[in-house]
């Protein structure tokens, strides 16, 4: 099995856009929240042809895929994987395309000339997680040397009042798009690329739930499979990357879940919806996060529960990698 | 590397509910595409489709595709005949597309003309991902569970990535598949896009025109083989492997010289470690619009020496099932290697001479396979092959 190696990120958020020193910067300010992406955020990052021809979705995508490989050192025709994430799209005929989900790993996969497998996963609030865990299983497993995982949503003001009016919960909800590049370690280390982290361990499990309920039950199989794969205790536990967003119940349901996995330990948690907004660009946000916490001792958990169940564990430990 | 086993099939097709229908319908070299019912298609240049006759039950407070999915996958459950604590282990991939949208355009639709609506759908239910939820929850499945967003290749790539994680060792059992029902938006799409053909699609034939859309679910039940084995389970066929690739072309064309496609047979064949030459019959995407099956044909051309090669398209017969296509045509090409029967592209009247395959015309064709490929290519250049094996 390959260790999985984080070597770029890339992201676009209302918070912050940009690579790693970006993020880092983020990390130790203190900003007010910022839940929509400004215009100008994409300046430079989207030539004049893609603004007119991309719908926004795809070009918030595309910006933070080449942030992401920039970051890593790489440019487009590096042969890399995309794994992507949207929501729904229009309802016009003349844009059908744009309403398949996989529009936005299309347009990024021609973007940076991502020739491989290339997928997109559809869930509520952690897609972006779970990209980023299938990401790294794919590229521990030796199916891929280089995978862009991330994941990207457009704050669409007709489908929130949808969404309120059928009495969806609210939540704190932002926009964005985020991707980190995972490779081998031996294949990053080859190239010389700056190693920002590694992805230790991953799991992804559904516990029960009614569809678009919480669930009762506190066991998760996913965080102790992830710890389990890293060769992590829960006593190490740094911080975790929670996913909590503002619905209430869904908020406590993770943290009895994280309570029932770590306990008796009870590491510092750090909730980035509260600063970006939620969206699906958050997970690469979050693993980018954990891989730059130079104060948290140990290994971080990047965790993201779903009403209905889905949820994702992953553990990232920093550079140096040893 | 673990072998992975079909040990369970599950389908709700036009030719009604049950795998027996499905390949009732199949063998037979019928057609299931007639005048579209369930939406209005006034003013549309094309007026029919494939649907599925009632009969497949579920609360009609399910959103159709999710009935749909829960009638397929509940037989691919039983037929594979896994106990609670099994299932609650398993893996769950759903390739799906439209979600709820069926019952959402309803809705909206209403809603838009300032009409009361009949009922509001949960805003969650028509999301793809709301398939998944409604099975896991009904069925038990408390694995690691995705829904696969790959266009018209959804249905293929969630078994393929299911058996990547009985590969990996992660589950030991799997339940991957796909459905869609008809939309609005999707009978709209293609309307606009100008690829629906007026009359029944006539895949790789001469004179085909555009495709003709259909609905449906499939599921299979996928395990390693050594414990199917052990369990004593029926065992269809294997998942032998799988290619996945992307065109990084154009959103909706495939690439003119089918180079993606190429590759995606082509890694198929080197994950299952198979010649081409041991390859007896490819189930085609044959959407049947002029470009979609010339090009594929030059893939196939590319990879295979025509042969004793059987090609033929389940489109044909069904139409095309988007997110449930790859699903429901691997199961056809599981039923073809079990019986011993390849069957037919319906509609092939004047096969195309650009197409250097004998595409089973109109009428099955007995034929002991021992290793068939399943192709899917998706919107966004997505390309998934499945190769099956003999049991």
């Amino acid at each position: 099995m390959a260790r999985v190696a984080v070597t770029g990120v890339g992201v676009v958020t209302g918070a912050v856009t940009g690579g790693r020193e970006q993020i880092r910067a983020f990390l130790a300010s203190s900003g007010a929240p910022a839940l929509s992406v400004p215009s100008s955020a994409l300046g430079g990052l989207i030539d004049e042809t893609e603004a007119r021809r991309l719908s926004r979705i795809c070009q918030l995508s595309v910006a933070a895929a080449r942030i992401a490989l920039a970051d890593a050192g790489l440019g487009p025709g590096a042969g890399l994987d995309g794994y992507l994430h949207r929501g729904p799209g229009g309802l016009s005929a003349l844009l059908f395309p744009n309403t398949v989900m996989n529009t936005m790993a299309a347009a990024t996969a021609i973007a940076v000339t991502a020739r491989e497998l290339s997928l997109t996963l559809n869930a509520p609030t952690v897609a972006g997680e779970l990209a980023i865990a299938r990401a790294a299983a794919a590229v521990r497993a030796g199916r891929a040397d280089a995978v862009l995982a991330g994941g990207v949503d457009e704050f669409d003001s007709a489908l929130a009042e949808l969404l309120a009016e059928g009495g969806a919960p609210s939540e704190r909800r932002g926009e964005g798009a985020g991707f980190v590049l995972l490779e081998s370690l031996d294949t990053a280390e080859a190239r010389g690329a700056r190693v920002l982290g590694e992805i230790a361990g991953v799991a992804w499990r559904a516990l029960r739930a009614r569809p678009y309920g919480v669930g009762r039950g506190a066991a998760s199989r996913a965080v102790a499979a992830a710890l389990d794969e890293a060769g992590a205790t829960s006593g190490e536990v740094g911080r975790v990357w929670v996913s909590a967003s503002g619905d209430g119940p869904r908020d406590r349901w993770e943290q009895a879940i994280l309570e029932e996995a770590l306990r008796p330990a009870r590491p510092p948690q750090t909730a980035l919806a509260s600063r970006a907004g939620r969206h699906a660009g958050l997970g690469a946000l979050a693993v980018a996060a954990a891989a730059l916490d130079e104060v948290s001792r140990g290994p971080a958990v990047v965790h993201a529960i779903a009403r209905g169940g889905t949820h994702v564990a992953l553990v990232v430990r920093r550079a140096p990698v040893e | 590397m673990r072998r992975i086993a079909v040990s369970g099939l599950g389908v709700v097709s036009p030719f009604g509910t049950g795998v027996k229908a499905y390949w009732n319908g199949l063998s037979a070299g019928a057609c299931a595409i007639r005048p579209v019912t369930l939406i209005e298609t006034e003013g549309f240049r094309c007026r029919i489709a494939a649907e599925v006759p009632d009969g497949f039950g579920g609360s009609l407070r399910r959103s159709r595709a999710d009935r749909l999915a829960l009638a397929a996958a509940r037989e691919a459950l039983e037929d594979a005949g896994l106990s609670r604590v099994e299932r609650a282990e398993a893996a769950l991939a759903v390739g799906a597309v439209g979600g709820g949208m069926l019952e959402a355009e309803a809705w909206y639709w209403e809603r838009f003309r300032g009409r009361r609506p009949p009922s509001r759908p949960t805003p969650r239910s028509m999301l793809p991902f709301s398939h998944a939820e409604a099975l896991g929850n009904a069925l038990g499945l408390e694995g690691p569970r995705e829904t696969l967003v790959m266009a018209c290749s959804s249905g293929a790539a969630s078994l393929a990535l299911a058996a990547d994680l009985i590969a990996d060792g992660v589950v030991a059992t799997a339940l991957a598949g796909g459905v869609d029902a008809l939309t609005r938006i999707c009978f709209m799409g293609f309307n606009a896009l100008k690829l629906l053909c007026p009359e029944p699609c006539r895949p790789f034939d001469r004179d085909r025109r555009g495709m003709s859309i259909g609905e449906g679910a499939a599921f299979v039940v996928l395990e390693e083989l050594g414990r199917a084995r052990a369990r004593g389970a029926r065992i269809y066929a294997t998942l032998a492997g799988h290619g996945m690739t992307t065109d990084a072309y154009h959103v909706t064309s495939p690439h003119p010289e089918g180079e993606g496609m190429v590759r995606a047979m082509a890694a198929a064949l080197e994950s299952g470690r198979i010649a081409p030459a041991a390859v007896g019959y490819v189930n085609a995407h044959g959407t049947a619009t002029p470009q979609n099956d010339r090009i594929e044909a030059r893939a196939i051309h590319e990879v295979f020496a025509p042969g004793r090669l059987l090609v033929s398209s389940t489109k044909s017969m069904i139409g095309h099932t988007m997110a449930a296509a790859g699903a429901l045509e691997a199961v056809a090409t599981i039923l073809a290697l079990v019986h011993e029967v390849v069957p037919p592209t319906a509609n092939l009247e004047t096969p195309d001479p650009d197409v250097a395959f004998d595409c089973v015309p109109r009428v099955a064709r007995e034929a002991a396979v021992e290793y068939a490929i399943s192709n899917s290519f998706g919107f966004g250049g997505q390309n998934v092959t499945l190769l099956f094996g003999r049991a």
